[in-house]
């Protein structure tokens, strides 16, 4: 039942990677530009150095030597500020790409069709939230500006040893086929690796978790021994994962120690034997020799930061791919005939061939409250959700006023149909913005009269700062029946004239239910219900109860008529009440 | 390599945290011990390396020698074949030490977990101890990681100094000084953009926060609408994120600048002194390359060092919090001499409220104030804080006996039991020879592993959360049924699941629990109606025993307490309930 979200492919995110390019043309090719020019002037030193060993070499006077190093001095100089506003310019860059990415990906997210949030679960959302908004926040605030300045430098630097002779192409040309051989060998085991070395560690801290919250149970259960050896086992699996990427590295590594000395040497060797031969001077064989030695370090940071880059391209597929998640709702435009709820023949299967509800009618008066009951798997919430237009029926017709709950464009569709569940998020920000949110633009006065109507009015008030306490994680804590007097307040604030309860009240001590159930009953006062019943007494009350076994309605009736009917809902209340 | 994860991570000395550091590394000297030496060799081996290409341009290249250029480019790559070998050995073991370290962080807190048990979290916050898991352990590991460089760095600075101080005692003096004024010139930066870092940091949270808020409360969104609300305020603070880290730029900047221009600088004053030297004949041009060279390699022991002295910092901080958590000691502790097991079938009394468990029934409790049953409940299994002597089990207190035998023969289940993950059955069955198939057919559970294609072979998500909160709640009482001890105590076992289910559940129980002792806490009236006996308290005080029925009849107290569960018209219906109730 559950689905997997989809991730971008390679198209889809070179793409979007060139239209965020295009939007901040400026910038990007100022910091280019910049970081140019700054590596060009880190080139002088090399030449300068080299003219110094020439000139001594030659014969020369320390005024000459002062002149040069105070040339090399004005370059440094040049440097530093190229340098400063360059790496000013692309964190800037940086920071208003990944402020657009992550905008949108919320907004994407914020989009998504009711269904595939059900179905997906939260786990894979969350993951791509907060694990690759954080390494593509890292690899676009650190790896990129790190890559893109390094390559910048050395091709600057490898255009400038070119520059001293073209012999310098020949040893850093015969450097390139290990390192090119080696990359790629690395490249293509790395990512999964490091990917299934981090499982791991996530592995070990879920375990950790587990061990840590459950630690009560663990004791009474004794479950010490189990839980020692779990972590160890996890130690154990990440140990291993450690020790493959470990070997990548073990390989990779001196493999690209070597490509970087092969260079080195054979510059020094070419450029000596070409001295002896007159053909060049010893300052180019310095110069050359230098600035080969100081490609090492760019292309290193090429080199290693590379598999960063894949981590954040790979952040990034899955996080354009929740835009890739085709709507399930199409919108017709046709406008429903008043509020009659109807489900006719409807047949529904989260997974293909296996139908959970069979051939479900039920006609739904205005006004009328419907309770539904039947043991756990039979259905209820399933149809509850059907009835609230959360998933489409793959037969048959859910309709409100004639026309399908999915012909309804979102907005319009809470108005009518509104599905309150046992989840009562309290969202982080203050009780205002937490009840605001189900009618934007909504007064104080508004608010007010929605908590009073709840009943909750009383408690906020006796808060700090009433209204604008802060509330959800990290702020104040709320009970178990505020959080749900909030979910009942902006239900109050919606203003659906049809409501699907699924144990609105379950999961909430006893002692609290009935305080909620008034509040419940201001709620629901005028308007049409169905209610999901997890305690039979909210069944006595409706005035229908339908029963639902094994994806079916098996009985439907008032509560007198089905206690006096003899059937399952009898029996049940019959034992209820002790008779059994 | 050695072998991971170790059997015992041993008895950590947890009184300071430098000693725990110490400790730490204590344990695993000799790899750290063999990391420091290559790391020396590796640092040596680039230190030379300036001097090796002087030679090789004064004797090779200057001097048109070419055998003797051969034979020092010779050199040179061997030095470089060294460099590379001791590096990836330097490498591998410092890997071996972050993960010899890390892992011991990590069986020290399970173990030490484990044996607090409940205790854990009435003395700490959880998350306390799972950033432990997070983050520490990773910061303990560095402190070890970073050591084997540290001594290469150290090592690799004298060296230079050495060279230098032989070819120049000026130039010698100038790098020996000016090297570590010029670290500290970087230093008044350090703490604004350390500032600014840590604000950037904490909206970067904040921010993560408001996403996960969003996402973790979609469903509810999807319900009752305000995409918009949440769209507005996201945008909000991704841009005062963005701004924030605008402000760090500024500063990053600043000193990624600087990071060129201090050994820059640093170059230049020692190829302007080399300069003038080699000018006046003092040393070769092959030797003011090579002081190049240095100049431009000292800044990598020197970043190592600063790199050391940060992680000591933050490990000491990483293990500030372990030795916290490793001091704890467990409330229930183990008597120095305990008393003989009392025989099977003894009755288990509480003296301070006066309930007796009859052994082979099955007893309900019902409290005016649920959270009294629940207290009491956990007191009967000595899970309760403090322990005290006023439970009995054939009459010797609970605190007398070995804390092994009494979890052996009394299992606690409470309503917040963790289901953990791994496979089903395993899960299910922690004696190994439990019979699962019938405790999850009396907890009702069968349908939950129909729905699974694996079975009992599926493997369960962290925490359970796979499964609904009445699924878990069915699966978490076949596992304490399944256990089979002597006397079970239940704490509101069926609290989340419909009335079909927990009337079958109730009607089972009692047969699967024939012949042995159970105590379920309810008010449930199908749950009660189940039970041999029922207990009702009253401000901490049994005040009344009997069947359901007979509670019922007697008790108007008991009367409102049940039919608080149920309909606020049962009250004017107690009086035909009465009736019925009696006539059993």
């Amino acid at each position: 039942m559950r689905t997997h979200l989809p991730v971008a492919d390679g198209r889809a995110v070179r793409s979007y990677v060139g239209s965020l390019a295009r939007r901040h043309p400026r910038m990007l090719y100022g910091a280019l530009a910049l970081h140019v020019a700054a590596a060009l002037a880190g080139l002088a030193a090399p030449r300068l150095l080299g003219d110094l060993v020439q000139a001594v070499e030659s014969g020369t006077t320390t005024d000459h030597v002062d002149r040069i190093v105070a040339l090399l001095a004005v370059f440094l100089v040049v440097q530093t500020v190229l340098t400063r506003f360059a790496r000013y310019l692309s964190q800037v860059l940086g920071e208003q790409v990944l402020a657009e990415l992550r905008e949108d990906f919320v907004d994407n997210t914020l989009a998504l069709p009711v269904g595939v949030v059900e179905d997906a679960g939260s786990g894979d959302l969350l993951t791509r939230t907060s694990r690759d908004v954080d390494q593509l926040g890292w690899s676009v605030r650190m790896a990129l500006p790190e890559w893109t300045i390094a390559v910048v430098t050395a091709v600057v630097t490898f255009v400038a040893a070119l520059s001293v002779g073209w012999w310098v192409a020949i040893p850093c040309l015969l450097g390139v086929p290990p390192l090119v051989i080696g990359l790629r060998w690395y490249l293509k085991r790395a990512k999964d690796g490091y990917l299934r070395e981090s499982a791991t560690y996530s592995q070990i801290n879920a375990t950790l978790t587990e061990t840590v919250e459950g630690a009560r149970t663990v004791e009474a259960l004794g479950l010490g021994r189990r839980r020692i050896e779990a972590v160890d086992d996890d130690i154990a699996a990440s140990y291993r994962a450690e020790r493959y990427t470990l070997f990548l590295r073990t390989v990779f590594f001196p493999n690209m120690e070597i490509a970087y000395l092969i260079p080195t040497v054979l510059t020094l060797l070419f450029g000596g034997y070409l001295y002896t031969q007159d053909q060049v001077t010893l300052g180019a064989v310095t110069t050359a020799t230098l600035y080969v030695q100081m490609l090492i370090d760019p292309v290193d940071r090429i080199v290693s930061i590379l598999d960063e880059l894949q981590l954040g391209a790979a952040s990034l597929a899955r996080l354009l791919g929740v835009a890739q998640v085709p709507d399930d709702r199409e919108v017709s435009g046709r406008e429903p005939e008043g509020e009659h709820l109807a489900a006719d023949d409807v047949r529904f299967s989260y997974v293909e061939g296996r139908d959970v509800l069979h051939g479900v009618d039920l006609d739904v008066g205005v006004g009328e409250r419907i309770a539904m009951v039947g043991p756990s798997g039979a259905g209820k919430s399933t149809l509850g959700r059907l009835l609230a237009g959360i998933h489409p029926p793959r037969t048959g017709s859910v309709t409100v006023g004639r026309v399908g709950l999915v012909e309804l464009p979102l907005d319009d569709l809470r108005g009518h149909v509104a599905l309150v569940t046992q989840e009562h998020h309290v969202f982080v920000g203050t009780v205002r913005e937490n009840l605001v949110l189900a009618r934007p633009g909504s007064s104080d006065a508004d608010v007010r009269a929605a908590l009073a109507a709840v009943d909750a009015l009383d408690w906020v008030e006796a808060l700090p700062e009433g209204l604008d306490t802060e509330v959800g994680s990290g702020g104040r804590a709320v009970t178990a029946p505020q959080a749900q007097q909030i979910a009942l307040a902006r239900l109050v604030l919606a203003d659906p004239h049809t409501l699907v309860l699924d144990e609105a009240t379950s999961l909430i001590d006893p002692r609290a239910a009935r305080h909620l159930e008034r509040s419940l009953a201001a709620v629901l006062e005028g308007r049409t219900v169905i209610a999901i019943a997890h305690r039979l007494f909210s069944a006595h009350d409706a005035d229908r109860v339908a029963v639902v076994e094994d994806g079916r309605i098996s009985e439907l009736g008032s509560h007198d008529e089905l206690v006096a009917a003899g059937g399952s809902y009898a029996a049940l209340w019959d034992s209820w009440h002790g008779r059994g | 390599m050695r072998k991971l994860p170790l059997d015992h991570p041993g008895t950590a000395a947890h009184g300071s945290p430098g000693g725990f550091l110490w400790w730490v590394a204590r344990k695993q000297w000799h790899t750290l011990a063999i990391g420091m030496l290559f790391g020396i060799v590796w640092m040596s081996a680039q230190a030379v390396m300036p001097a090796v290409i002087g030679r090789a341009i004064d004797e090779g290249v200057a001097a048109k020698d070419t055998s003797r250029l051969a034979e020092w480019a010779a050199v040179l790559f061997c030095i470089g074949l060294v460099q590379a070998g001791a590096g990836i050995m330097r490498h591998r073991f410092a890997v071996t030490n972050w993960l010899t370290a890390a892992y011991r962080v990590v069986q020290l807190v399970t173990r030490q977990s484990v044996r607090l048990g409940g205790t854990l979290p009435r003395r700490v916050s959880t998350g306390e101890v799972v950033a432990i898991g997070t983050n520490d352990l990773s910061h303990i590991g560095q402190v070890m990681d970073v050591a084997a460089r540290f001594a290469g760095a150290v090592v690799s600075f004298v060296v230079v100094a050495v060279i230098l101080l032989q070819t120049s005692v000026t130039l010698g003096l100038v790098v020996l000084i000016g090297v570590p004024l010029l670290m500290l010139g970087v230093a008044p930066l350090l703490s604004p953009l350390q500032r600014r870092s840590a604000h950037q940091r904490h909206l970067m949270g904040r921010l993560s926060n408001t996403a996960s808020d969003i996402v973790g409360g979609l469903r509810v969104l999807r319900g009752i609408g305000g995409e918009q609300v949440f769209s507005a305020r996201y945008r909000r603070e991704s841009q005062t994120t963005r701004a924030a880290g605008v402000r760090v730029a500024q500063f990053q900047s600043v000193l990624d600048a600087l990071q060129v221009f201090l050994p820059g600088l640093f170059v230049v004053v020692v190829v302007w002194l080399g300069a003038r030297y080699a000018v006046q004949g003092t040393i070769t041009p092959g030797e003011l390359v090579a002081f190049y060279g240095y100049s431009a390699f000292l800044m990598i022991p020197l970043r190592t060092a600063t790199e050391y002295a940060n992680k000591v910092i933050r490990g000491r901080v990483a293990a500030a919090r372990i030795c916290r958590v490793l001091a704890l000691e467990p409330e229930v502790t183990v008597p120095a001499h305990p008393a003989p097991s009392p025989a099977v079938g003894s009755d288990l009394v509480d003296t301070r409220t006066g309930l007796v468990v009859h052994t082979g029934r099955l007893t309900a409790i019902v409290s005016e104030q649920p959270d009294d049953s629940a207290v009491l409940a956990d007191r009967l299994g000595m899970a309760a804080s403090p322990v005290d002597d006023d439970v009995r089990f054939g009459g010797t207190p609970l605190t007398a006996l070995d804390p092994a035998e009494v979890r052996k023969r009394i299992v606690v289940s409470d309503t917040g039991a963790m289901l953990f993950s791994g496979r089903l059955g395993d899960g299910l069955d922690l004696t190994g020879h439990g019979d699962v198939r019938r405790a999850l057919r009396t907890a009702s559970a069968g349908d939950i592993l129909e729905a699974l294609a694996e079975g009992l072979d599926t493997i369960v998500a962290e925490r359970g959360r796979s499964f609904s909160g009445g699924q878990r709640q069915r699966l978490v009482l076949a596992r304490a049924l399944a256990i089979d001890p002597e006397i079970l105590v239940l704490v509101e076992p069926t609290s989340a699941v419909d009335a079909h289910t927990e009337a079958r559940i109730a009607a089972r129980l009692r047969d699967h629990r024939t012949g042995r002792t159970t105590v379920v806490t309810s008010s449930s009236p199908l749950m009660l109606a189940a039970a041999d006996v029922v207990a009702f308290l009253v401000g901490g005080r049994v005040v009344a025993t009997g069947t359901h029925a007979d509670l019922l009849d007697t008790s108007p107290a008991y009367r409102r307490v049940v039919a608080r569960e149920s309909d606020p018209d049962l009250e004017t219906e107690t009086g035909e309930l009465q009736k019925s109730g009696g006539s059993r």
